[in-house]
């Protein structure tokens, strides 16, 4: 088991290299870091002494491996922009972020869990049609367009909820359905799939046969087997919906590190832009990691392999 | 397919991945029953329709029907659509853009970019993801394991922000968006691909195709491949949906299709402007991109249905 | 829902909407919320270390200048100081203000002056815009109200500055905290205090109620000033229209017409100096043959229907503008500038002299909203002249430009930094600096002597030649004034300013 968790560990942390790497060498084609650092009214002159001062005119390679070489100190460096250190404005704002991602992520399981089970122990029924109907439609609906929906009429029309910012748990609301609806279908078909499977297996039946309430076989039987999946796909969608909070953090004016990437990517700041990518990333590495060394922990024949 | 799980070095997702898209699960089963494939029928009727309005586009054009949708003129710019209580100009339907053009023909033409864009970034993206999966898959080992940490670090990568950081280098084009989703978006099908050629790898014909002295292409063009040609199909239609609202998710941040172009996606850019006052240049084009994705999603799941029940 | 019933139920929202009411902003507590923030947030608030707009209209509420320009008639008038006089060609000696006092308590007096002047002039303190200060050799305290300040060279355009760009800031509070001290906790005399500063999402501010000695600028008519910085215009309207905010100045021509028509709210257009341009590769560094040819631009220049797009686009009291400078700066005389009428016929006549009688394929760059671009594109297309767009995020296009030099063609404007001074705008892109992309020497030559004459008939004389050449070589199309767009809560006296300057403090709600 400990050979196999190093092992999985050490995948994890090439990953994140390559990928950082990857995005590096991705950024530093784009904008020239020394205009935006020199701002709109430097000289030709300025924006040379800025290149050789930042390293720019260093090749990328070495400029990645000075930049890995801090980052794994924790030293993200300075945002050209706001000439801020990068570690301090993410970590104002990633609150934010995770806050909302962990609403969403529990609003799509308490939406996609009861529906997905009462579908499973009807199947075929009218509720089991709708629960149907969501998952179809919720995969087709752009998620910025939902969230511009939901502001004209929850927002404008009717008034009921705040539009935008991040100071009162109010702001939360339509961002966290915005982002959240979006996993419900994919959460949605494993419960029911789960469901269906379990209480057709044998031990409930011994359950049922035993004469047990259904109730008690349905929430203390099957559905916590079926949920074990479920909360395990929750985990990875929660990476991904760090990505997701990009758009819904834009439009809602929610100032978390989703919003703050995109105003990274439109002034080429670079060293922000690098160090939320390699968060997101670490996210869904550690995430899959946890759930792999769980995974592994429950069924021992994995890390013998 | 339990041993996707056990093979790769964060397996959980991969395995959920395979499963989630192949898996003619009880659910799919008994959707079939409910629906008895309406599913399906639903979504290539409408995708029929979407392809061919976007073939017929031209010739509508050219028999007068619709307008060119790149001929503008300022003093006609935001004319209202058919219903609205202040209609002007009965040569637009549904009215006009903000710079004049007819809006009912950009919708009509904006059908050839959504499907382009679907279609080139699944060809590209399918491509790279069976190549990957299918030599995994088919040659096990090592190869398999470098596959996998390939992939890992594609699903890794948060998709939109490097897409967008891609956009920002290269410059914001149709061309560069293809490309940038199609480099992107080939995840799924490595994986699915490489679970089934492991399958397949194992069958007796294949086995048997191997003891015969068969030399590996022709192994993996002749037995394998035709082996795995549903599932494919199945993914590319995930894909081609997927990659077409992430199109629309960075037109409509700025970071896709330029101006003119009429994409749906640019469409919901340009309509935001007037979404608290005339909702329909919201609408209109965001209803077309659902009806277009959830088509697309009905006929992949319908497919799902047809075709692996008949390979079981 | 039919999209009928969505209509329908928009305008009963809508008005539904602005008769119900919200207390999160507006008259009920003496406050004025702002959104701004379209083009970017303030990334520093100090005045010397940031280079945005809103930059300019936080650093007007907070702090004052040695002289305040009357903005209708751009007078200049005493502020921080009380007369001047010019000593010598290079030194201009101020008699400052007694009794003024900053927020934390500091008096005002010539020590903060020759501090600020002697900082900020200093390239090594890494003010951002040094064309604002490079022209000061030094400040130098007389006695505790007198300051006189020496001048590199004669200057004449002096005053566009000590009345825009430089504030005065307190010398012990400046000298003990830094940049990033003024960034957290801004210091200044003017009308307005500043409660707390979030960087990049909100700054608060209340009543100065010390600013009570007659200052030009008034006193703040409201007690608090809540600023949100919110990039999306269409999540300010939503606030806007939901009671959120009380104004914006972020919205377009289009969103004016239909606010306006909202009860509750008033929406209204103000023209400013910022100046657009069509700019060209004249000077043929992205290698694309056609554009410089002078015949092909003066094709170009006939072929745009600038008067349709700011009728039809722009709107408001914006207009044609044939100069490479805002008609209002000193030396723009537009009577100087060589005019092209639009004439379609007359371009494609042009183009087949110049060789290109089925026109050509152009790249096309703005960062600015598409519809201006595609208009000018659909012009340029009747002429034969296909031009690709690509709209890029400011920053990139600006890269592009100053350093692959590979733009053959580009919608950009200009603001001048509020500064009635051609010099802050035709000298800045033709004096062969990194934004000049015509490289013409003598257009340079002339140019530098109107800078630095200090006699205004030589400077309006060389200033006349170079808009000549300018204009003449069609180095620059220029397009038209850009206008501010405002929309605000029915109940605020709201006056708009040609300088693109909205002087909040001097907004209150209608008693």
């Amino acid at each position: 088991m400990l050979a196999y968790t190093l092992k999985r560990t050490v995948v994890a942390f090439l990953i994140l290299v390559v990928v950082s790497a990857l995005t590096f060498s991705l950024s530093h084609l784009s904008a020239d870091p020394a205009l935006t650092i020199g701002g709109e009214q430097a000289s030709d002159e300025d924006i040379e002494a800025i290149r050789k001062l930042y390293g720019f005119d260093r090749p990328v390679y070495e400029q990645y491996f000075s930049w890995l070489g801090r980052a794994l100190a924790g030293d993200f460096g300075e945002s050209y922009h706001y000439k801020q250190p990068v570690v301090e404005m993410i970590s104002e704002r990633i609150g934010r972020t995770m806050l909302l991602g962990t609403l969403a992520i529990l609003f799509a399981l308490i939406v996609s869990i009861p529906l997905g089970t009462l579908a499973a122990m009807r199947p075929n029924s009218l509720l089991d049609r709708f629960a149907l109907l969501i998952a179809v439609f919720g995969q087709a609906l752009p998620t910025f367009w939902f969230a511009l929906m939901m502001i004209i009429v929850l927002g404008v029309w009717w008034r009921w909820l705040p539009i935008s910012g991040h100071d009162q748990w109010l702001n939360y609301v339509m961002p966290t359905i915005a982002l959240g609806y979006y996993a419900t279908p994919a959460l949605m078909r494993l419960t029911r799939a789960g469901m269906i499977e379990v209480l057709g297996s044998d031990y409930i039946r011994t359950a049922r046969a035993k004469g047990l309430p259904p109730f008690v076989v349905l929430f203390k039987h099957a559905l916590r087997n079926a949920i074990i999946p479920v909360v395990a796909l929750a985990a990875v969608w929660f990476g991904f919906m760090l990505g997701g909070s990009i758009v819904i953090e834009t439009i809602f004016n929610l100032k978390g590190i989703g919003w703050l990437s995109y105003d990274a990517l439109l002034r080429s700041d670079l060293p922000v832009v690098q160090a939320i990518v390699l968060i997101f990333a670490s996210f869904y590495v550690v995430l899959t990691l946890a759930a792999d060394l769980l995974n592994a922990y429950l069924d021992p024949r994995i890390s013998v392999r | 397919m339990t041993d996707t799980t056990t093979s790769s070095p964060l397996g959980l997702r991969t395995q959920q991945t395979a499963e989630e898209i192949l898996e003619p699960s009880p659910f799919s089963k008994l959707r079939k029953r409910i629906f008895k494939n309406y599913s399906f029928l639903f979504g290539a009727v409408v995708l029929i329709f979407i392809i061919a309005m976007a073939l017929l586009a031209p010739v509508f054009e050219a028999l007068g029907w619709i307008h060119d949708p790149y001929d503008q003129e300022l003093a006609r710019r935001l004319q209202n659509p058919f219903w609205h209580e202040k209609k002007v100009d009965e040569a637009h339907l549904l009215g006009t853009d903000k710079v004049g053009r007819d809006y009912l023909s950009r919708l009509i033409y904006g059908s050839q970019i959504s499907l382009l864009i679907g279609f080139s970034t699944m060809l590209i993206s399918g491509f790279i993801g069976t190549v990957l999966g299918v030599t995994a898959g088919y040659f096990g080992g090592r190869v398999d394991m470098v596959v996998n940490f390939i992939i890992n670090t594609r699903l890794a990568m948060p998709v939109f922000l490097v897409a967008m950081a891609a956009v920002v280098a290269f410059g914001a084009s149709l061309t560069v968006v293809i490309l940038v989703l199609g480099l992107f978006l080939w995840d799924r099908f490595a994986v699915v691909m490489r679970s089934i050629t492991q399958q397949a790898r194992d069958l007796d014909y294949v086995k048997a195709a191997r003891a015969l002295g068969c030399s590996t292409p022709h192994i993996i063009v002749r037995e394998i491949f035709p082996n795995v040609l549903s599932s494919l199909t199945v993914v590319a239609t995930v894909e081609m949906a997927n990659a077409i609202l992430l199109e629309a998710a960075l037109s409509f941040l700025g970071f896709g299709v330029q101006a003119p172009t009429p994409s749906w996606g640019l469409m919901l850019n340009e309509g935001r402007e007037y979404m608290f006052f005339s909702a329909w240049m919201l609408a209109l084009p965001g209803a077309c991109l659902f009806m277009l994705v959830l088509a697309i999603n009905m006929f992949g799941d319908g497919l799902r249905d047809v075709t692996l029940e008949r390979e079981r | 829902m039919t999209l009928k019933r969505i209509a329908t139920l928009a305008a009963a929202g809508l008005i539904g909407a602005s008769v119900a009411s919200t207390a999160q902003a507006g008259p009920d507590d003496d406050s004025l919320v702002i959104a701004w923030g379209s083009t970017g947030p303030i990334e520093h608030v100090d005045n010397y270390v940031n280079t945005n707009r809103t930059g300019i209209w936080f650093s007007r509420m907070v702090w004052d200048q040695l002289i305040y320009r009357e903005p209708k008639t751009f007078e200049f008038k005493p502020l921080l100081a009380t007369s001047w006089e010019l000593l010598n060609d290079t030194t201009w000696q101020f008699k400052l203000r007694q009794g003024v006092k900053f927020h934390n308590g500091e008096p005002f007096d010539a020590d903060d002056v020759v501090f600020t002047l002697n900082w900020i002039s200093n390239p090594d303190n890494g003010v951002k815009v040094q064309r604002n200060v490079n022209w000061i050799e030094k400040a130098e305290k007389i006695d505790q109200y007198t300051v006189n300040v020496h001048m590199k060279r004669p200057f004449p355009q002096a005053f566009e500055f000590l009345s825009g760009p430089i504030t005065i800031y307190p010398n012990e509070y400046y000298a003990k905290v830094g940049p990033d001290g003024m960034h957290k906790a801004p210091v200044g005399t003017g009308p307005m205090k500043v409660v707390s500063i979030k960087t990049a999402e909100e700054y608060v501010f209340e009543r100065n109620e010390d600013y009570t000695w007659g200052s030009p600028k008034g006193e703040a008519k409201v007690a608090k000033i809540i600023v949100r910085e919110i990039a999306d215009v269409q999540t300010q309207i939503a606030e806007l229209l939901a009671g959120g905010i009380d104004i914006t100045a972020d919205i377009t021509a289009d969103h004016v017409d239909q606010i306006g028509g909202v009860p509750g709210f008033v929406a209204l257009q103000a023209g400013t100096m910022r100046t657009g341009y069509l700019g060209f590769d004249a000077a043929n560094r992205s290698g694309h043959e056609p554009i410089n040819k002078l015949k092909v631009r003066q094709a170009m220049a006939h072929a745009i229907d600038r008067a349709s797009l700011v009728k039809n686009l722009i709107r408001g009291d914006a207009g044609v503008i044939h100069t490479p400078c805002f008609p209002t700066q000193f030396g723009c005389d537009v009577d100087a500038a060589v005019k092209y009428e639009f004439d379609p016929e007359k371009a494609k006549a042009l183009l087949a002299e110049a060789g290109y009688p089925d026109g050509f394929e152009i790249e096309f760059y703005t960062f600015r909203p598409a519809d201006w671009a595609e208009a000018i594109m659909g012009d340029l297309a009747k002429v034969g002249i296909k031009a690709t767009l690509t709209k890029m995020p400011y920053f990139a296009l600006r890269d592009k430009q100053r350093n692959e030099g590979t733009t053959p063609m580009f919608l950009m404007d200009w603001g001048s930094y509020s500064m009635n001074d051609m010099s802050a705008i035709t000298s800045h892109f033709f004096k062969k600096g990194p934004d000049d992309f015509a490289l013409d020497d003598e257009v340079a030559a002339w140019l530098e002597e109107g800078d630095t004459s200090s006699d205004p008939a030589v400077r309006k004389a060389a200033y006349s030649k170079a808009i000549k050449k300018i204009t003449g070589e069609v180095y620059w199309l220029p397009m038209f004034n850009h206008v501010r767009n405002y929309a605000y809560r029915d109940g605020l006296v709201f006056i708009p300013y040609q300088d693109e300057i909205p002087r909040f403090w001097q907004y209150g709600w209608a008693k």
